[in-house]
């Protein structure tokens, strides 16, 4: 291991980077697109079982390995990245998609995903991002980290290539006293390399792991010139005269003194995960198997920014062009899957769409963790975001104006009421201490109120007969006269009684226009 | 109803096969004083307690507005459950969440999902202005798994009838009283030294842990 304040630099390398990508969006869509109730019929297994056994089986990444894969050009013709099971098979990168197949039948081929190579390269920055603040984005599934200041690199490391395998991405790393080293030691690793200058691993390398020009790579090799060693035994001076810039920039590289300056880069700031269906989805589990994989993600990134994640934004597209777009708020942000998840599921549980969905997008926006200093006694909600979770249920209950925090307005109208929705901090709301003086009992309101029948002596109600209560009255109090808005079309004007029946029950009588009406019982 | 012989020798087979189950019952204060000393401190945590006010005017809409003004003096949030949507709030309340049901099967419904969350230390199923007819159809059964919700969780609930219905509650409460006419211009204090708090069951720990 290097001492700290020589030079040291970390290289991260995913090998067959497009064509890891390209698998992951295969594997998402054959998620979206198997048919998920009759496996559920026959293996009495889980959806989410079966799609996290398709993921993580070992044995099925192996068959993958074993099983010759390319990916091809984006007209879909040549050959641009290989597997090594299609390598050994005898097929060649620029090889048609013919010749490809006449060598290997059993070869698969996938095209480029282009959005998740964008996505997965921000993934791979931002978790390097977490490891150290001076990265590199050196090229698709490249990152080089200067880690000249920072101790313990391997443990670091391969929690760092953990953390990218729980996205879905194989990578090996390299350790090496220059970019160039490190680079060559990663695509060697197993999975983390560490190699000086002297190492002999280095000059075995093939000329083909410094990526020359076809037209250099043609000249060296018919010079007999396979390795990286052989190339360095050769005189610098002969090889500049010979071969130019290219050949001593060449040169410099296989003998480990390249001098190349690192341009650190700042990782993207935006969190999304997106994936194209290429057949449309009629049933919502293979969205929510799609919609965890994404939670966990996002979460693993959001992680390494020492961030939480306060809103989801989901949009999905339509078959018939159609967007839905829905935003979902977190009380209380965190980065725990399963709130995210159960938050995103009650929306989409009682979505009605009109056209199967086509496209799936989720960003989450990121906020900081934010501290409460809570009151000794202060009796503070256990869990915000089941709380919120239950509070969403109990609208789909009653209504949003069902469930809520009665908040009066200022009106004399009878029965003005706000309902509010109770925010994040709810619990800890601060009440003040009223001194007002309680007088007589609470009401018991009657909504609507019951049209009754009233009979009148001497303007004083006598007889009362209704729905819910009908007899003699045997005396009553009033009339309480209130009117308001008589400056507008809402005027309104009521006169109230308070009586008492033959039972000793206490009601309240209300008169609107000419239409009477019991309001509520006094209890 | 005093249990039959062998039900009695069946509970004290139990409580001794399983004396783990055996827990002290801690309480939870309302912060409204008659009822709390009443009960010698506060309703039990994890269990029902059942207010019966059989008549219609007889107070109960006091004791509850009573109650939710005591447990915010304390800043304690507490549920409240209106099973026909008759709540009149006197004033502002900011930590009481009003759930405005229209019938006794949306009410319930309400309430499970209330006690599953668990959030909030007091819970009130109010059913005194819902229907004798509507009331009778609620299963027995209903009561003995909001009753094991709660004793999982740790919460309180509260219900308010007018006549006994919750064949689980530990505590049967009765507030016998009839508000005078008088009463609609006396300050709430002098209406509420006239209450008669009794309880009139208590069942025991092991009764009703086993019931």
């Amino acid at each position: 291991m290097p001492k700290i304040g020589t030079s040291c630099f970390v290289v991260v390398y995913i090998p067959f980077y497009f064509l890891q990508c390209a698998r992951q969006k295969r594997l998402l869509q054959r998620a979206g697109n198997d048919d998920v109730s009759s496996k559920q019929l026959s293996l009495d297994v889980t959806v989410e079982d079966h799609y996290s056994d398709l993921f993580s089986s070992p044995v099925f990444e192996e068959t993958c390995a074993d099983i010759p894969a390319a990916l091809l050009d984006d007209d879909g013709i040549h050959v641009i990245e290989l597997n090594l099971a299609a390598e050994e098979a005898g097929i060649r990168p620029g090889a048609s998609t013919s010749q490809a197949i006449a060598r290997a039948p059993e070869l698969v081929l996938y095209t480029r995903a282009l959005s998740h190579e964008r996505q997965l390269q921000d993934v791979l920055l931002q978790l390097a991002y977490s490891y150290s603040p001076f990265i590199e984005n050196s090229a698709p599934g490249v990152c080089t980290i200067d880690v000249t200041k920072t101790r313990n690199q391997q443990s670091g490391l391969r929690k760092l290539l953990a953390q990218l395998r729980a996205v879905g991405l194989k990578a090996q790393a390299g350790i090496g006293p220059n970019p160039e080293i490190a680079l060559q030691a990663a695509k060697i690793a197993d999975p983390v390399l560490e190699i000086s200058h002297d190492c002999n691993l280095l000059q075995s390398l093939p000329l083909e792991s410094l990526d020359p020009s076809p037209f250099l790579l043609d000249i060296l090799k018919s010079w007999g010139v396979r390795t990286l060693g052989a190339l360095t035994r050769l005189p610098r001076d002969e090889i500049g005269q010979r071969l130019g810039l290219e050949g001593l920039s060449l040169w410099d590289r296989a003998g480990g003194r390249s001098t190349k300056v690192l341009q650190f880069v700042q990782p993207s700031e935006t969190f999304e995960e997106s994936i194209d269906f290429e057949q449309r989805l009629e049933t919502l589990e293979p969205l929510l198997f799609i919609l965890r994989r994404f939670l966990e993600r996002l979460s693993l990134r959001i992680e390494s920014v020492y961030l939480l994640i306060a809103e989801l934004h989901l949009v999905l597209t339509l078959e018939n062009g159609e967007k839905i777009v829905r935003s979902l708020q977190i009380p209380a942000p965190t980065r725990d899957v399963e709130v995210l998840y159960g938050t995103a599921v009650q929306y989409l549980e009682t979505l009605q769409t009109t056209a199967p969905v086509t496209s799936f997008h989720l960003e989450i926006k990121p906020s900081k963790p934010d501290g409460h200093q809570f009151d000794l006694f202060q009796g503070k909600l256990r869990d915000p975001n089941r709380f919120f979770q239950t509070l969403a249920r109990l609208a789909a209950l009653v209504g949003t104006e069902g469930v809520g925090i009665p908040q009066q307005i200022n009106t004399h109208r009878p029965d003005s009421l706000r309902i509010q929705t109770p925010e994040f901090d709810w619990s800890w709301h601060s009440v003040k201490n009223t001194s007002r003086p309680k007088i007589g009992p609470g009401l018991r309101r009657y909504r609507p109120g019951i049209i009754a029948s009233v009979e009148l002596d001497k303007d004083k109600p006598v007889l009362v007969q209704s729905n819910l209560i009908s007899g003699k009255i045997l005396e009553a109090r009033g009339p309480w006269n209130l009117s308001g808005n008589w400056w507008d079309r809402a005027r309104w004007e009521i006169r109230e009684w308070d009586v008492v029946l033959e039972d000793g029950s206490i009601y309240r009588l209300a008169q609107d226009l000419s239409q009477w009406e019991v309001v509520g019982v006094y209890d | 109803m005093p249990g039959s012989p062998k039900i009695i020798q069946l509970r004290k087979f139990l409580a001794e096969r399983f004396p783990q189950q055996k827990t002290t019952h801690l309480l939870a204060p309302t912060g409204w004083s008659p009822l709390d000393s009443l009960l010698g401190g506060g309703l039990p945590k994890g269990s029902i307690t059942q207010l019966i006010i059989p008549h219609i005017s007889a107070g109960g809409s006091i004791v509850l507005h009573e109650i939710i003004e005591a447990m915010h003096q304390h800043s304690q949030c507490v549920a409240l459950i209106d099973g026909k949507n008759s709540f009149e709030p006197s004033t502002d309340y900011p930590l009481l969440l009003w759930i405005r049901c229209q019938n006794v099967a949306q009410a319930l419904k309400a309430t499970d999902l209330v006690l599953r969350d668990s959030n909030l230390p007091l819970s009130i199923l109010d059913f005194k202005q819902n229907s004798d007819t509507e009331l009778r159809k609620i299963p027995g059964t209903t009561w003995y798994r909001f009753q094991r919700i709660i004793e999982e969780n740790g919460g309180t609930l509260l219900t308010i009838t007018r006549h006994p219905l919750v064949s689980s509650a530990q505590i049967s409460i009765s507030l016998t009283h009839q508000l005078r006419f008088d009463d609609l211009t006396s300050f709430r204090p002098e209406i509420i030294k006239l209450f008669s708090l009794e309880i009139v069951r208590r069942r025991f720990e092991l009764e009703y842990r086993y019931a």
